[in-house]
């Protein structure tokens, strides 16, 4: 386990104030945050580039305020990767390994390369390699040294959209599949949802809200948090049924039907943008093609200039996004019960 | 319009740049080719002279390595590192270049003689003697041509990304180990730039080496010999010389190392 307890430090024009974290082993924690929110610094002063004004680093319950960056034990992937240039991807990829007495290193150094897929390029120049290529031997050159903590300072953000989205999947397995602990930093709400088990959500040098991702996108603690994570709903459920591409999840109970192929019993993370949820009165059923229709209560009604934000509660929070208009012709008021619809295909799932 | 006119001052200025490279190659071009063959080829087969163009090249050398090993790690920590009184320190380190050479020669005798304050004990207990002698030509050298060597390698630190440096740190390397496997080789280019105009500093050098050194004679100080004793062809004979050897070290040396370094240094 690995803790930040009251960490302070003063930078003059920026200061992180009082960080709490706490983070398991093999458990991948993400700190979310604006630019300037003083991410990278947290990092920074986590893997001992800046020693804290106060508070405290506890690494495996030992005090580390005072171990110099080579003795903590704690990888750092940086957003542009920062390769050594001068080095082969193999030297690259090998080079801690020459401090850092690794058991079984040459079974590891292939276990990695296989598992990233990057044995045709172990002889190239770092400066020849794509972006994603580069982020991949960053992966694995931090890997090899099985550091007990592994930051994460963006590091798909120098990638374009669609690079981006294959490769924080992979590497969230492959970092669950390495058990490998995480601190990752992004300012990106998706990313943030897709990789964590848990979120910190950060701002101007403090911790503003940490918890499960679905806590943090639900039931934000002030509206700094609620701005900045947006309104889409996101629900934990679990896996009860499964066939022909419709995944049937159970979310407390009630049951939503989501156009994915999640395999059964896992546990999924199910997010709903709030303009695909359609709202009408419970007494005159629809035909429709929805799949998942719910009745639901409206528990508030929030102005946000030309739209209105509804919140509902159908055993499961749920938000929606409706006109003026529409609210007047249905005569939505806080309390009153309405039928909730979205299409299975509507619902973003995360498997995790 | 704009286009026209912009052009136009790119002809000036290429025409104002011509004018200074013409000021650099005329005079020298002018000594090689108004030289006299059987005075180049007497001078040239004389042996003081090739001793002494020896003395240059090899003395040189000797002072840019010196320099590197003096210069290297001073030029790491102003990379690297802000402290008190900085700046001081680099002021320090460009004060050679702006004092007078002779000047220097004088305050090094002042130091470095037999009865100075460095010249008496490493005399008296290391048998060692700089006035008159090669390790006094080193000594004068290295004075003046030290901050071509310290700026250069710093900016070759300089250029080599922080960030480099702390991910090695991550990875378990002490700061040694990152300065020798990461930072030095990243940087090679900015020191081998400042080798190269350390040498040349150094061979160039006239007046400190004359009054710390005159005997054993380098290159510069027999020019002026010569000129003395016999007269200005004669020197201007043994100056070409110089120069050819001069050019050919400079022109091979920058070729070796920059073709070899290019490949390495991306970014
Ligand atoms: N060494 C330093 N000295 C003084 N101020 C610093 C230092 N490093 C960073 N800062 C300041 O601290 C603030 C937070 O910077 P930081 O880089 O941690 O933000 P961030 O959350 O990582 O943002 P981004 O998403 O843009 O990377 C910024 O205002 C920055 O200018
Ligand atoms: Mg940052």
């Amino acid at each position: 386990m690995i803790e930040a307890k009251n960490l302070s430090i003063d930078l003059g024009e920026f200061k992180l104030v009082s960080v709490n974290l706490s983070i398991e082993t093999g458990e991948i924690f993400v700190v979310l945050g604006p630019s300037g929110a003083g991410k990278t610094v947290l990092l920074e002063t986590i893997a001992g580039f800046y020693s804290p004004d106060e508070g405290n680093i506890i690494l495996g319950g030992e005090l580390a305020n005072d171990l110099p960056p080579e003795r903590r034990n704690i990888g750092f992937m940086f957003q542009d990767y920062a390769l050594f240039p001068h080095l082969t991807v193999e030297e690259n990829i090998l080079f801690g390994t020459r401090y850092k007495r690794i058991e079984g290193a040459e079974e590891k150094f292939k276990e990695i390369v296989d598992t990233l897929n990057i044995g045709n390029i172990l002889h190239r120049l770092p400066r020849t390699l794509s972006g994603g290529e580069q982020q991949r031997v960053s992966l694995a050159r931090a890997l090899i040294v099985e550091p007990q903590l592994l930051l994460f300072d963006e590091p798909l953000s120098a990638l374009d959209e669609r690079v981006r989205e294959s490769l924080r999947d992979e590497l969230r397995t492959v970092l669950k599949r390495m058990n490998q602990t995480s601190l990752y930093v992004t300012h990106d709400q998706t990313e943030a949802l897709v990789i964590a088990d848990r979120i910190a959500v950060m701002h101007d040098g403090q911790i503003v809200q940490t918890g499960k991702p679905d806590e943090i996108f639900n039931a934000p603690v002030n509206e700094f948090v609620a701005n900045f994570v947006g309104v889409e709903t996101v629900l934990e459920g679990k896996v009860i049924s499964h066939h022909d591409g419709i995944a049937v999840i159970d979310v407390g109970g009630v049951e939503v039907a989501v156009a994915a192929d999640i395999p059964m019993g896992g546990t999924v993370l199910l997010g709903v943008r709030p303009e695909s949820v359609v709202l009408g009165t419970v007494d005159k059923v629809r035909e429709s093609s929805a799949r998942n229709n719910f009745e639901a209560k409206v528990t508030k009604l929030t102005p946000l200039g030309a739209v209105v934000k509804v919140g509902l509660d159908c055993g499961f929070p749920l938000v929606a996004l409706l006109t003026k208009q529409s609210i007047e012709e249905l005569g939505l008021t806080e309390g009153r019960k309405v039928l909730a619809s979205f299409k299975a295909t509507a619902v973003h799932a995360i498997a995790k | 319009m704009k286009f026209k006119r912009s052009s136009l001052m790119y002809y000036f200025f290429s025409l104002i740049g011509g004018l200074l490279i013409l000021f650099i190659l005329l005079p020298l071009l002018h000594s090689i080719l108004s030289q006299s063959p059987p005075i180049l080829l007497k001078e040239a087969t004389d042996r003081g002279v090739q001793e002494a163009i020896f003395n240059s090249v090899f003395l040189a050398a000797v002072t840019a390595m010196v320099a590197a090993l003096l210069g290297v790690p001073l030029a790491y920590i102003l990379a690297r590192r802000n402290f008190f009184g900085k700046s001081l320190v680099e002021s320090v380190v460009d004060i050679p270049l702006a004092v007078p050479h002779t000047v220097a020669g004088i305050a090094l005798l002042f130091v470095f003689g037999r009865y100075g304050v460095v010249g008496g004990p490493v005399e008296k207990y290391l048998g060692l003697r700089f006035v008159a002698t090669r390790l006094g030509v080193v000594a004068a050298m290295l004075f003046v041509s030290l901050p071509f060597m310290v700026n250069s390698a710093r900016e070759g630190f300089e250029s080599v990304d922080v960030r480099l440096e702390q991910v090695a740190r991550t990875l378990g390397a002490t700061p040694f180990e990152v300065f020798r496997r990461i930072s030095f080789p990243l940087a090679m280019r900015g020191i081998l730039t400042g080798w190269v105009l350390t040498w040349a500093r150094a061979i160039s050098e006239f007046g400190a080496v004359i009054i710390l050194a005159y005997h054993p004679m380098t290159a510069p100080i027999k020019v002026w010999d010569t000129f003395t004793q016999l007269d200005l062809r004669h020197s201007s004979a043994v100056a070409v010389l110089l120069l050819s050897v001069c050019l050919v070290g400079f022109v091979s040396f920058r070729l070796l190392a920059y073709g070899g370094m290019r490949k390495g240094n991306g970014k």
